[in-house]
């Protein structure tokens, strides 16, 4: 892992986001819905009704300001468990997570959006729940209504909106925040060819010396395109981390053949 | 520097806790106002609702009265609407919180921010829409002839008591339903039970002395007993029960907060 000779060119090299030996374990309740009844019957059985899933497994990563990281990996590999922990939301199970700044989280999009009102409510909605203030909004409400080229629409309740405009709208409002640090969660792949290039060309707006990136995407064209660094997972654990083109390739060699030795090996 | 470690049981830094949550106050209101919205207590027939709905429930539970005690007469309207309306600020709070955080599970799996802010709007709502009531009731206060004296503003510091027992109720539950999902479905008993054990229906005084104990084990009775005193008295209410109120409130308020955020780091995994 030590490939990090591409984020010479930058200025800042300060890290961003410090992560040491991460492990993340769910116990998931086979019984979907825990309730005082299920807890009562499952008394006398003395049963544990429970699965114990390793979603992350002793996971080093570092981030520096300037970078732009991609990670890649299968379904079910880790990557939002990993972005979740990152940004606070989920407690690790084992080791630590330093972050150095403010983080804003693109994990989904529209989060904090009410369907029963208005594109222009929601917008104040989805801002405030991202963080910012309502001044901020109302000082970049023209360009988010520009951006997401929904015209008068913007005042119909949300119900009445395509899916389109709907992820539109909230991509429009979650690439306002400027935050120290990003986290993108497969967030690109948002409405039509054009607004796909439009909100990726957004994406590398945001790319500067004083700003880390963290991209979760299957884009492989993407990510090598705008990323400085990407990191691999599989089954919980780094497999690859380094130069984007090499990583990928590998990564892409490693979905034709099915399993690789590498995969086996403690990286 | 933010710094997350494996999770313990144990409360997170207050103070930073208190400032983050500060912070979001634009975003609670927005919250709260849009799921008003959503409830369409935005809209005129909306909020004429907020006023029908208490008057036909003070209405119905009247008929019950005059059925039982074979008669009635204002004074004994005024404390059923007094009193029920104040017992609907805490059950709304109850029935707005217990779904509060698994309902806000969206929220809470994409976006880090303090998770007693879900609660705490449940009972924002349930404050605005007992705001209204208070003119129903002053209406028909007026309207049975009903004295107003100074000593009715000892309702303010009932209120303020009732806000934090609503709160801290509000925020004990929400937790409880995260680990047990059945709860929601045994509140409206819980809520019905507690209507009837406290003295809405009845005066505190004309409760027979055998069943004291209701008295000391229902948190909801020296405050509306307190309410009554001052609103339809217009007496001071007797300072043993303001202080049974006031130690009842910040009891479930501390232990429930105490118990909400030692947890809340815990629910986007059990959610």
């Amino acid at each position: 892992m030590s490939l990090l000779s591409a984020s010479n060119q930058h200025k800042t090299q300060e890290v961003a986001v410090s992560v040491r030996n991460l492990g993340l374990t769910y116990t998931t309740a086979i019984d979907k819905r825990p309730t005082l009844k299920a807890r009562v019957k499952a008394l006398g059985r003395g049963s544990k009704q429970t699965r114990i899933i390793r979603a992350l497994d002793d996971v080093n990563l570092d981030v520096e300001y300037g970078q732009v990281l991609g990670v890649i990996g299968t379904n079910g590999a880790g990557k939002s468990s990993l972005m979740r922990c990152v940004a606070g939301i989920l407690p690790p199970s084992q080791g630590r997570i330093e972050v150095f700044g403010s983080v804003s989280t693109l994990l989904a999009l529209g989060v904090g959006f009410n369907p029963s009102m208005s594109g222009r409510d929601n917008v104040y909605l989805g801002g405030l729940a991202a963080g910012m203030t309502r001044e901020q909004i109302t000082g970049h409400f023209d360009e988010i209504a520009e951006f997401s080229e929904l015209g008068d629409a913007i005042d119909a309740p949300m119900r009445t909106y395509s899916s389109g405009m709907f992820a539109r709208l909230a991509f429009s409002v979650a690439a306002t925040v400027r935050p120290d640090i990003l986290i993108i969660d497969e967030a690109l792949s948002t409405g039509d060819a054009k607004f796909k290039e439009k909100s990726l060309n957004r994406i590398k707006e945001l790319r500067s010396d004083d700003r880390a990136l963290i991209l979760v995407s299957h884009a492989m064209k993407t990510l090598r395109e705008t990323c400085t660094d990407v990191a691999w997972l599989h089954k919980g654990k780094i497999v690859q981390r380094g130069e984007p083109n090499q990583v990928i390739d590998a990564y892409q060699k490693f979905l034709d053949l099915g399993k690789s030795a590498a995969i086996d090996e403690d990286v | 520097m933010q710094v997350y470690e494996p999770f313990k049981a144990g409360l997170p830094k207050l103070g930073k806790y208190w400032k983050s949550l500060w912070s979001r106050r634009t975003f609670i209101s927005e919250f709260s106002k849009s799921e008003l919205r959503e409830q369409h207590f935005d809209s005129v027939f909306g909020q004429l609702w907020l006023v029908i709905n208490p008057l036909l429930l003070s209405g119905v539970y009247f008929i019950l009265i005059v059925i039982i005690r074979g008669g009635s007469d204002s004074t004994r309207y005024a404390h059923l609407t007094a009193t029920l309306f104040l017992f609907y600020l805490i059950s709304n709070s109850l029935t707005g919180g217990v779904k509060s955080i698994t309902a806000g599970q969206r929220l809470i799996l994409n976006t880090a921010f303090p998770r007693v802010m879900l609660p705490i709007s449940a009972v924002i709502i349930a404050i605005f829409k007992f705001v209204p009531t208070i003119f129903v009731f002053l209406t028909i206060k007026a309207v049975v002839g009903s004295q107003f004296k100074v000593e009715m503003l000892w309702a303010i510091p009932v209120l303020l008591i009732t806000i934090l027992l609503a709160l801290g109720l509000a925020i004990t539950i929400s937790c409880i339903n995260v680990y047990f999902r059945d709860i929601a479905s045994f509140l409206p008993y819980l809520t019905r039970s507690l209507l009837y054990l406290s003295p809405v229906l009845y005066e505190a005084s004309e409760l027979d002395p055998k069943l004291r104990l209701l008295e000391i084990v229902n948190p909801m009775f020296p405050i509306l007993d307190s309410w009554s005193s001052a609103l339809v008295h217009g007496q001071m209410p007797e300072t043993s029960s303001m202080l049974q109120a006031l130690a009842w409130a910040l009891g479930i308020f501390f232990i429930g907060t105490y118990f909400f955020l030692s947890r809340e780091r815990e629910f986007a995994v059990r959610l």
